[in-house]
């Protein structure tokens, strides 16, 4: 199979509903990697992230003709992967092995991302203590703050598309995150 | 002229909306801007990080996929359910036939061979009246009435 590039990927994606079912698989080939990452940053299991993933789109597909154009494609298909992955941290029998499979975030990952020829090694050693103290907080946060932290500072997203990803106001993702980044700094300050 | 950054401020800098006030002392304050640079790459390396994971595992979920192999088509399954039965037929048969025709060799071995003779002298002959019919069974009838005809 050919990899597209992205700004041609982008350009392939549909610019109104009509077209959204004919050009789906582009727009799978787009949102894929982001939808997944953040499942995965979420419930912490590849497979039930993978699941996750593909329930999104399944229901994006179903919900086409639904879709509003009042926020992003990107912003839309994070909205229906947030309400999934409440879903399935509210089961009680998912609870178990989600602490069950709970994963580190690997050390070789952390480290190969660190590694930087300009930085001591003392920097490095603290970036990755500090990344794995701030991987560890987000895991303690509460699901809302866990949810936006995780949508501003892995996916990139400003306060108003976090509130339409989340069905929040606005000021409340703030309140969230200010609470998150306080835990999250917590954490970190702990390690000196 | 406020203190240092409290974790609210800090917060609101991280979040790139502070207010007038915070962001001057950040301008003035060397070791509040070092801990919110500090925070900041800090921050910046958890994406870089979580964003690595997420490839890996994506690679390795895909990579599985790719090697799952191809179900085997319905009619190559069914053929070779077929070719395992007649196997298993003729596996089975192998262990019931000696059983059956030579397990009780050794007592009456003369009197189970004459009567087998017997039967297959029988057979030879009813095939043997079948080949040399003139014309099948079915015909007989309609042939002994043209022959008293003539």
């Amino acid at each position: 199979m050919q990899l597209l590039a992205t700004s041609e990927l982008e350009s392939a994606i549909p610019a109104d509903v009509a077209s959204l079912a004919g050009d789906f698989e582009a727009l799978v080939r787009l949102y894929r990697p982001q939808v997944f990452r953040f499942a995965l940053a979420s419930l912490r299991d590849t497979d039930a992230a993978e699941t996750v993933t593909q329930d999104c789109f399944l229901r994006a597909y179903q919900a086409r003709h639904r879709f509003r154009q009042d926020c992003s494609l990107r912003t839309w298909l994070i909205q229906i992967a947030v309400n999934l992955i409440r879903d399935r941290m509210r089961s009680r029998r998912l609870q178990f092995w989600r602490r069950a499979s709970l994963r580190c975030l690997p050390v070789d990952v952390v480290r190969s991302t660190i590694a930087d020829g300009a930085r001591s090694p003392e920097t490095q050693a603290l970036l990755q203590q500090q990344v794995a103290a701030i991987w560890n907080a987000a895991e303690c946060l509460p699901q809302k703050q866990r949810t936006v932290f995780l949508l501003r500072f892995v996916e990139d997203m400003d306060l108003l598309e976090i509130a339409a990803a989340t069905g929040m106001k606005e000021g409340t993702v703030k309140s969230h995150l200010s609470r998150a980044l306080r835990a999250v700094r917590e954490r970190i300050g702990e390690l000196t | 002229m406020i203190a240092h950054l409290s974790a609210e401020q800090l917060a609101e800098c991280i979040l790139g909306q502070p207010d007038a006030e915070v962001a001057r002392h950040v301008e003035h304050c060397s070791p509040c801007r070092a801990e919110l640079m500090q925070f900041r790459e800090a921050l910046g390396e958890f994406r870089g990080a979580v964003r690595g994971w997420s490839e890996e595992q994506a690679s390795a979920v895909l990579a599985d996929a790719a090697a799952v192999p191809e179900p085997r088509s319905f009619r190559a399954s069914h053929q070779l359910a077929w070719a395992l039965l007649i196997a298993a037929v003729f596996f089975i048969a192998s262990f019931i036939a000696p059983g059956r025709w030579g397990g009780n060799a050794g007592g009456s071995a003369g009197g189970s061979a004459g009567y087998r003779a017997g039967n297959d002298a029988l057979l030879l002959n009813q095939v043997d009246a079948q080949v040399s019919r003139t014309a099948p069974s079915s015909m007989e009838p309609l042939m002994k009435l043209v022959v008293e005809k003539q």
